[in-house]
């Protein structure tokens, strides 16, 4: 499981899940991802990157939270899983140690 | 904002139930309704259509069903399967596909030029704006004739003014034909009179002047585009002069035949027509403007019919209906105004009109007096016939040898039945295979078509029909519809058959062979020689009557008689010039050459009855006529020129028994009056000879020969039998010091003799094809009943040989059951085609004799080419090494 690897789409969604705690549901998402990260995409991607990333095992989902204005259906809620929150750790730590390596980027980004 | 006002679309939520997976549907269904309703106050249309669009994005492969399993959204498996199988299968029993093939391809390539055939004729006339509202009406002068294409000239303007149901009327008068002369260029134009709504009923394309004031003025011609060209090469012909000589041509001549020409005066040529773009029964050169007949009739270079009802061979009329007005108004209109015009007309009291659909007319019913040659439908009917004949053929081998070979096939079948296949399925697998073999034939068919229309196109008949076999892309399309319905109705038997089997049974390869299932199978290959056998006999009994047409005593001497048209010179000054020529040993002159049928006829009135009128063929010839064609006096003189008022004749001996004379003796010396009112003198009678065709009747009629030098057409040069084509050269070189202006035009009168019987050949050439294609099919079906029999027999042969039969008593055995076959096809097929041919040869005139003798030909033919059918495979079972068939058990 630890040789999963994770997209950017995917660590995106990964996160903004977290950040959803209990509405993290496929529409919300994609408001979310349209909010936070400035980014439209169709649902049918959310839905096909949240399946694929319950089949890796990084977040585990149940059904809930049926309204009128769902013309009465339930929701897939969604919740990170321990490996979730260990690859997104990963992916953050691999990240920081590169952007250790180049120091005159980190500088010239802070300066600008 | 959000109130109760609209909802997501329905059909959209089906389709996505319909390929969703069942566990993500109410997630997703939910956020896609949530998302319409949070799309807010944009456009409904737009609404939907973003709805639609996200709800599309979900064809992604995690969200589909699966293909599998309890939902069978897609069986592609099973189809790539049955197609494997299918190839394997053709592949795997080579004599067996071919024979299935290529007896299919042969059949189809028949039925595929019929189609071409029918196409092509299909698409003549389809130009023409008003197609559907455009009528050519028929004349038919009594009850029981054909009707005729051709009407009298004042109809199509009575019926125009009298009825209002017609909104416009044309009127295509004939009787132009002749040389059109522009400084020194010449051509031969025909074609008709016509007004000036010519254009509007017709529409046919004229590439320049003005198609309402064309044919207006008197004195203006259209004329074809190809025409044009020959005359004014690069020149703008429109607005030209061109002097018309009226020589007589008519659009039916096919080598123009003419009187000496006529000058008609100077014409303006109004308007060019590209009859090349289009296909029509109509074919002209000229259209001449109808207003140009007063000037002509003024000068009696034209007789005026204008007003005469009776002279109903003169014109081709075509109308245009009003919108809505249907076929039985304009029956009524008919039937009013030929009541109207014939009721008080002593001899054409009977004659209606009826009328024919532009587009009906090709391909179409029997007419007579067409203005051009083409197939009715009958020998559409007849073709279609033979070729769904040989088709069913084809057809029952691949029925046949399916059937059997299925038994190899039947642990396939048993395992897909276990495997759970159903009976549905099984038969769609073999209906797909026998469509496999249609589509394979078709390719070979289309190789076939190639080289049978080129055979087509060489038949006499060709020469007059003007079939273009072009094939187009919808001819594709139509043949490869052809292919699927013949892969269709070949492959429905075998698949329901095979299918029946019961899986059990299948696996343990118990083959239920009851006797039953043979009968069938037997019965349509008899069925197969039966109908093989009547083609042949029928094409041998054609081709006889062919050759005793070509070897007809006619009762005159044709041998090395050169007949040489004259094109209205005076027969003397030819003769004269031609006499001296050496090699020519007699020469006469006459109306019409005999038996190449064109006949005259002229009406004596009755002594016993004056009211009765005898009608006989007229011939008009020269005194030294009967010498040269070596016809016997059997009474009295030849013709001499005439010393008294009475016209001197002579009679045949059929003439004698018509005017009610005794005997020949009694005949010369009377006097006979024509209706007309002149009278004849029988100075002579000679022996009967055939003067019409010989498909026309039986009986020599009887005939009258009167010497009339105005009309003589030919003369009949008698040359020696030595090197006669030196000769005709050399008659060549006078005629062209006598007339430069028309060719020389000869014919052999044997080869005129003989050209009348080709269209005989021609049914031998098409009976004698289908013939050797149904023996061939019939033996193809033979030999793989054979090939099957014989290999599922081989152990029993190596056990029979391994105990001593002799190679003899084995090709009995394994012959016999097919034997027996062809003797039943024999028994049933031999008097039925002597039956069916006898029939239609009562009825044909001049008929060659016809007995058992040919049936039995025939049989021994076909009976020959089925055993040799079978024995190939039976002799080749028999010599095998038994060793080699027994050594693997």
């Amino acid at each position: 499981m630890g040789k999963e690897h994770l997209g950017e789409f995917e660590e995106l969604i990964l996160l903004l899940i977290i950040l959803l705690k209990d509405e993290a549901y496929g529409l919300a998402i994609r408001r979310a991802l349209k909010e936070e990260a400035n980014r439209t995409v169709t649902i049918g991607a959310v839905h096909g990157t949240v399946n694929r990333l319950e089949k890796k095992g990084f977040i585990e989902s149940n059904l809930g939270g049926a309204s009128e204005l769902r013309g009465g259906r339930r929701k897939r809620l969604f919740t990170i899983t321990t490996a979730g929150k260990s690859i997104l750790e990963k992916s953050r730590d691999a990240k920081v140690a590169l952007w250790g390596k180049i120091p005159e980027l980190s500088v010239q980004n802070m300066k600008g | 904002m959000r109130e109760q006002n609209s909802l997501p679309p329905k059909l959209p939520d089906r389709v996505l139930n319909w390929f969703l997976k069942d566990d993500l549907l109410e997630e997703i269904s939910g956020d896609l309704y949530e998302y319409y309703m949070e799309l807010g106050d944009i456009p409904e249309w737009k609404k939907k259509l973003f709805y639609c669009y996200h709800l599309i994005n979900f064809l992604r492969p995690f969200a589909l069903k699966k293909l599998e399993g309890r939902q069978k959204l897609n069986n592609y498996g099973m189809f790539k399967n049955y197609f494997k199988v299918g190839f394997r299968n053709i592949l795997k029993y080579k004599m067996f596909s071919f024979i299935n093939v290529f007896g299919l391809a042969v059949a189809m390539s028949v039925c595929m030029l019929i189609i071409l055939m029918l196409a092509d004729q299909k698409s003549y006339d389809q130009f023409h704006e008003n197609k559907e509202r455009v009528y050519r009406i028929l004349g038919t002068p009594y009850v029981g004739s054909v009707p005729y294409a051709t009407v009298p000239v004042p109809l199509s303007d009575a019926i125009k003014d009298r009825y209002p149901i017609i909104e416009k009327s044309t009127s295509l008068r004939k009787g132009v034909g002749g040389d059109a002369i522009y400084k020194n260029q010449i051509a031969d134009l025909k074609g008709y009179f016509a007004d000036d709504s010519f254009f509007e009923v017709l529409s046919f394309p004229l590439i320049s002047g003005n198609k309402n004031s064309a044919l207006s003025l008197p004195n203006s011609v259209v004329i074809s585009k190809d025409k044009a060209n020959q005359l004014f090469k690069d020149e703008n012909p429109v607005g030209r002069h061109i002097q018309f000589e009226d020589r007589g041509l008519r659009v039916l001549d096919i080598d123009g035949d003419a009187d000496s020409s006529v000058d008609w005066g100077t014409f303006t040529i109004t308007g060019i027509v590209d009859n090349d773009a289009i296909k029509s029964h109509l074919k002209f050169d000229i259209l001449m403007s109808i207003s140009t007949l007063n000037r002509l009739q003024e000068d009696s270079l034209i007789v005026d019919n204008s007003q005469k009802w009776d002279a109903y061979q003169s014109a081709f009329s075509y109308i245009l209906l009003k919108d809505e007005v249907s076929r039985s108004e304009l029956k009524d209109a008919l039937k009013n105004l030929s009541e109207r015009q014939y009721s008080d007309l002593e001899d054409l009291s009977e004659y209606s009109f009826s009328s024919q659909k532009l587009t009906d007319i090709t391909p179409g019913i029997i007419v007579a007096n067409e203005d051009s040659f083409r197939l009715p439908e009958l020998p559409y009917f007849v073709l279609s016939m033979f070729a769904s004949i040989i088709m069913i053929m084809a057809c029952l081998n691949y029925v046949n040898l399916s059937v059997a070979k299925s038994l190899s096939r039947m642990k396939e079948i048993g395992v897909r039945k276990v495997n759970g296949a159903t009976r549905k399925n099984l038969m769609f697998q073999f209906l797909l295979e026998s469509i496999l073999t249609a589509l394979l034939a078709l390719v070979i068919s289309t190789f076939i078509l190639f080289f049978l229309k080129e055979a087509f196109m060489n038949l006499w008949v060709n020469k007059y029909l003007n079939f273009d076999l072009n094939v187009t892309v919808s001819v594709y399309l139509v043949f490869t519809a052809f292919a699927l319905l013949v892969g269709m109705i070949a492959g429905i038997y075998p698949a329901l058959f095979i299918s029946r089997r019961k899986p059990v049974n299948a696996l343990k390869s118990q083959i239920e062979e009851k006797k039953g299932k043979w009968g069938i199978r037997k019965v349509l290959s008899v069925s197969q020689f039966v109908f093989s056998l009547l083609f042949i006999v029928t094409s041998i009994v054609i081709y006889n009557q062919f050759k005793f047409f070509t070897e007809f005593e006619y009762g005159f001497d044709s041998e090395n008689i050169v007949n040489v048209h004259l094109h209205g010179n005076d027969h003397e000054l030819i003769s004269t010039e031609f006499s001296s020529v050496p090699g020519v040993k007699n020469i006469s002159a006459c109306e019409y050459i005999p038996a190449t049928g064109v006949t005259n006829l002229i009406s004596l009135v009755d002594k016993r009855n004056e009211d009765e009128v005898i009608e006989m063929l007229h011939q008009k010839v020269s005194e030294t006529f009967i010498d040269n064609l070596g016809l016997s006096l059997v009474a009295g003189k030849g013709l001499t020129t005439s010393a008294s008022d009475d016209e001197l004749t002579i009679i045949n001996e059929s003439a004698v028994n018509k005017l009610g004379f005794e005997n020949p003796e009694e005949a010369i010396g009377s006097i006979w009056k024509t209706r007309e009112n002149s009278s004849l003198k029988i100075v002579g009678v000679v022996r009967d000879f055939r003067a019409t065709l010989l498909i026309s009747g039986d009986e020599i009629q009887p005939m009258l020969m009167t010497s009339d030098p105005e009309n003589f057409n030919f003369l009949n040069v008698k040359v020696s039998g030595e090197n006669p084509m030196r000769v005709v050269s050399e008659l060549e070189e006078r005629w062209k010091k006598l007339d430069s202006r028309h060719r020389f035009k000869y014919e052999f009168y044997q080869n005129e003799l003989d050209n009348t019987n080709l269209v005989v050949f021609d049914v031998v050439s098409v009976i004698g094809y289908i013939s050797f294609l149904s023996i061939l099919i019939a033996c193809l079906g033979l030999l793989g009943m054979a090939i099957y029999t014989t290999e599922r027999k081989t152990k029993e042969v190596g056990i029979r040989k391994v105990l001593g039969a002799a190679e003899m008593n084995i090709v009995l055995i394994l012959s016999k059951s097919f034997m027996k076959l062809l003797l039943i096809s024999v028994l049933i097929a031999a008097p039925l085609s002597f039956v069916v041919n006898k029939l239609w040869l009562d009825n044909f005139p001049n008929r060659v004799d016809f007995g058992f003798g040919t049936v039995v030909i025939g049989s021994l033919l076909m009976l020959g080419l089925g055993l040799l059918t079978i024995g190939s495979q039976t002799i080749r079972a028999a010599r095998q090494n038994p060793v080699e068939s027994l050594k693997d058990e």
